[in-house]
């Protein structure tokens, strides 16, 4: 059967065909598709599965894993840097193995897109001695799920498969099973202690020598399987040019285009690789060059005079892949000698185009939050840590300092307290970031008495990632307010308002306690997110806004500490609200402007 | 056959909706296609591209000097992407007279000006363009037929009043 799908549409049919009955993970762009259709999948055709979103990777992943050791075809879904906080379980899992099959699925996103580090899965695969599967196109992505999961249960291993954004967020036509027969075992956990619950050294010891033996078994199958058969096809010459993922693409395409013709080896399990029977390959070649992205995993481990790369500085060393890109490493081996045919002659505009950054959406309560922050703890008086959210991009307002990792500004904003005790630190963490990784750090705080501020802006919902549900939502039980009161102190409670003095009152009620305490502050703002709905539509008065450009000074004011995406100038100089963009949130209609230029717009909508 | 669109607008003006009418025209007629759609940062209100490759293809993304067309739902966000576009390909954009004069064929529509008389809905701007697009390039993959047939698959309910929209551009320009 054909269907037209997205790559992380294909991975969730991949797993539903490959009987995969417990799935658990973490949303991240560019993974989060993957569970959420596998949801649906499973919604739709009344499948016998687990399928949930979980509090964070490393929960996911041990969920998933335990599944696996008990026998059942398992699978965990996150993104690269969900991986740093799965790892500890990875680690641990890759010396114990499975008997399920253990999916882990690591979406990867070079170029920066929307991560903060373009760490590379499959490097992180050869660190813990597990075999990675790298899809090209969205078509792999689905026919590679199921090798990973026989590899998984032949080996006995965890294995991983890593897309990238180029495939998580392509979309082609996909060939896959006609029918859904989904299967599953009722296969039950074997005690089996020696194994499950290994400890330094003896055991420990032995498994690592299992572990080797395992990978040097899996680099032999790769050979076998799939790089010798491409190999007894090639015909040798001047120059070899071996993909992984992507790259693959990116290479054929550039070859069409200038009229190029090379041998080219698709590394389809890009670790472990058959090193000597790969260098015995490279006799018929006077020259060999990786392309893969982003970190030169295939060419670390293939290295010799003959190869060329990234770490040769031949092919770009950070970015994302670009068929320019390919273009000049061909130029730079000296394979292509023509022109760049990837560059257009520059039109001349006389004038900059405005950028666009990313904003948070009009009519978002994370504004406004922001604005009455900064307006009570004034800057030159305070250390703004956020955190990994929607509300990162409060960053355009002004209104943030520094951003490190999920759940970072909990103890950031404890060492910044220590380090700088004539600052009042006023940390910002949303809710899904604090159930995710903000809770052991506010324990430590209270414990050892740090004093700041920690405002959880609780939108009830992961927002940035398309709106997945947050613990407290799925289980009402669940309270943040709650939480932070079992741990021993007050939790302070506002609900958003589109009065903005109301939100600026509050936090100078905030500061007055903070002034008080000796403990850190803690806040829950409850709020909404925009595009939630039907939820959002509760909360929206549907008051909008037009600029009285009389009054309008041109100050500056609303466009760069407030920020709202429908605030523009106009050609007379004066603001002017885009009426398609505006949200009818009313936020701005009070405090923002000094001169009172905000007005209701009583245009029917 | 081989013909590359670059899609670009800002988040909210529906440009991944563009994206997946071109994919599903393609896969109902089973022309290989291969696109890809930015996702993450950009909720409402920042830029967003989005690319799409019919023909045999085999990596998702545009590069340089290569793009047959582009449908900007943005002026601004369209100039932006012109780097994109070869130099005998064509802008179709949502902008009013004041789009700077370029040595590339552009076909305008005012859709915001539309918008704001009440002739048609905001949220059909994306639509009108592609009916602006199917109009002016004889080159264009996709017929009208295909279009229409894509629509109804995504969002039954909404086929109807998408149609008139499409119909309204088709007449229009």
């Amino acid at each position: 059967m054909k269907q037209t799908l997205m790559g992380n549409e294909a991975i969730a049919w991949g797993i539903v065909h490959a009987n995969i009955q417990m799935v658990s993970g973490y949303p991240g762009t560019p993974s989060s598709e993957i569970l959420k259709t596998v949801q649906k999948i499973q919604s739709d055709l009344k499948l016998d599965m687990y399928v949930q979103w979980a509090t964070n990777e490393k929960v996911g992943f041990e969920v998933a894993y335990a599944g696996a050791i008990s026998g059942q075809r398992s699978c965990a879904t996150m993104k690269q840097v969900g991986l740093n906080v799965a790892s500890d379980a990875l680690m641990s899992a890759s010396y114990i193995g499975n008997k399920g099959a253990m999916l882990l699925v690591c979406a990867d996103d070079p170029g920066f897109h929307s991560s903060q580090t373009e760490q590379d899965s499959r490097v992180f695969a050869k660190f813990a001695r597990i075999p990675v599967f790298d899809p090209s196109t969205p078509q792999d992505a689905y026919d590679f799920v199921k090798l990973a999961v026989e590899v998984s249960e032949l080996f006995e291993t965890t294995t991983m498969l890593r897309p990238v954004m180029r495939v998580s967020h392509a979309r082609e036509i996909i060939h896959m099973n006609s029918e859904t027969n989904f299967t599953k075992t009722d296969n039950r956990f074997k005690r089996d202690i020696k194994r499950w619950a290994a400890v330094p050294r003896a055991g420990r010891l032995s498994q690592g020598y299992d572990q080797l033996k395992r990978i040097e078994d899996i680099a032999r199958y790769n050979y076998e399987r799939f790089l010798k058969p491409q190999l007894d096809d090639l015909k040798g010459g001047k120059l070899l040019i071996i993909t992984s993922g992507t790259a693959d693409g990116f290479v054929r395409e550039t070859l069409d285009d200038l009229d190029l013709k090379s041998d080219i080896l698709k590394v389809i399990m890009p670790y472990p690789l058959p090193v000597k029977e790969l260098k015995k390959a490279f006799d018929k070649y006077e020259k060999i060059i990786v392309f893969e992205e982003p970190y030169p995993c295939v060419e670390e481990q293939i290295a010799c005079e003959k190869v060329y790369g990234k770490n040769t500085g031949t092919v770009h060393k950070i970015d994302e892949m670009s068929k320019e890109g390919v273009l000049k490493a061909l130029q730079n081996i000296g394979f292509y000698e023509g022109k760049n045919i990837y560059e257009a002659p520059k039109i001349d505009l006389g004038f900059e185009v405005p950028a666009r950054p990313p904003a948070l959406c009009p009519g978002c309560p994370h504004r406004d939050i922001y604005y009455s922050i900064m307006k009570v703890f004034k800057k030159s008086k305070s250390i703004y840590p956020s955190d990994i959210g929607c509300y990162t991009l409060a960053l355009a307002q002004g209104a943030i300092d520094t951003v490190l990792c999920m759940g970072g500004s909990v103890a950031m904003a404890s060492g910044f307290s220590i380090a700088n005790p004539d600052k009042t630190v006023v940390a910002t963490i949303g809710d899904g970031t604090f159930f995710h990784s903000g809770i052991p750090p506010l324990l430590n705080a209270i414990y050892q008495s740090h004093k700041f501020i920690l405002v959880i802006l609780d939108n009830s919902t992961v927002a940035m990632t398309g709106r997945q549900v947050t613990p407290e939502r799925f289980h009402q039980a669940i309270d943040i307010k709650k939480i932070v009161e079992g741990c021993g102190i007050e939790c302070l409670e506002h609900n958003y308002s589109h009065n903005m003095h109301e939100n600026i009152d509050f936090f100078k009620e905030v500061k007055k306690k903070y002034e008080q305490n000796d403990t850190p502050t803690v806040v829950v703002v409850r709020q909404f997110c925009i595009l939630d709905n039907p939820r959002a539509k509760e909360f929206v008065p549907n008051i909008y806004a037009k600029v009285d450009e009389d009054k309008c000074v041109a100050c500056d004011q609303c466009t760069t500490i407030y920020k709202c995406p429908p605030m523009h100038y106009n050609e007379h100089g004066k603001i002017e609200i885009d009426p398609f963009l505006c949200a009818g949130c009313a936020g701005c209609l009070e405090v923002i402007c000094p001169t009172g230029a905000f007005e209701i717009d009583k245009r029917e909508k | 056959m081989k013909y590359q669109i670059v899609i670009a607008g800002f988040g909210g003006q529906g440009v991944v909706f563009l994206v997946k009418v071109l994919s599903i025209c393609a896969g109902e007629k089973d022309i290989a296609f291969i696109g890809t759609e930015n996702h993450g940062m950009s909720q409402r209100g920042g830029a967003v591209s989005c690319d799409i490759k019919i023909g045999d293809f085999k990596n998702p993304v545009i590069d340089k000097n290569q793009a047959d067309m582009i449908i900007g739902l943005d002026k601004n966000e369209s100039l932006r992407n012109l780097a994109y576009l070869k130099q005998d390909g064509i802008v179709i954009v949502n902008s009013d007279e004041s789009y700077p004069d370029i040595p590339i064929k552009v076909v305008k529509a005012d859709v915001n000006k539309k918008a704001l008389n009440g002739e048609l809905p905001i949220q059909g701007l994306n639509v009108y363009m592609l009916g602006v697009a199917l109009k002016n390039e004889k080159n264009f993959p996709f017929t009208v037929e295909d279009v229409k047939k894509a629509i109804k698959k995504i969002n039954p309910k909404l086929a109807e009043q998408n149609f008139e929209i499409l119909e309204k551009a088709i007449k229009e320009n």
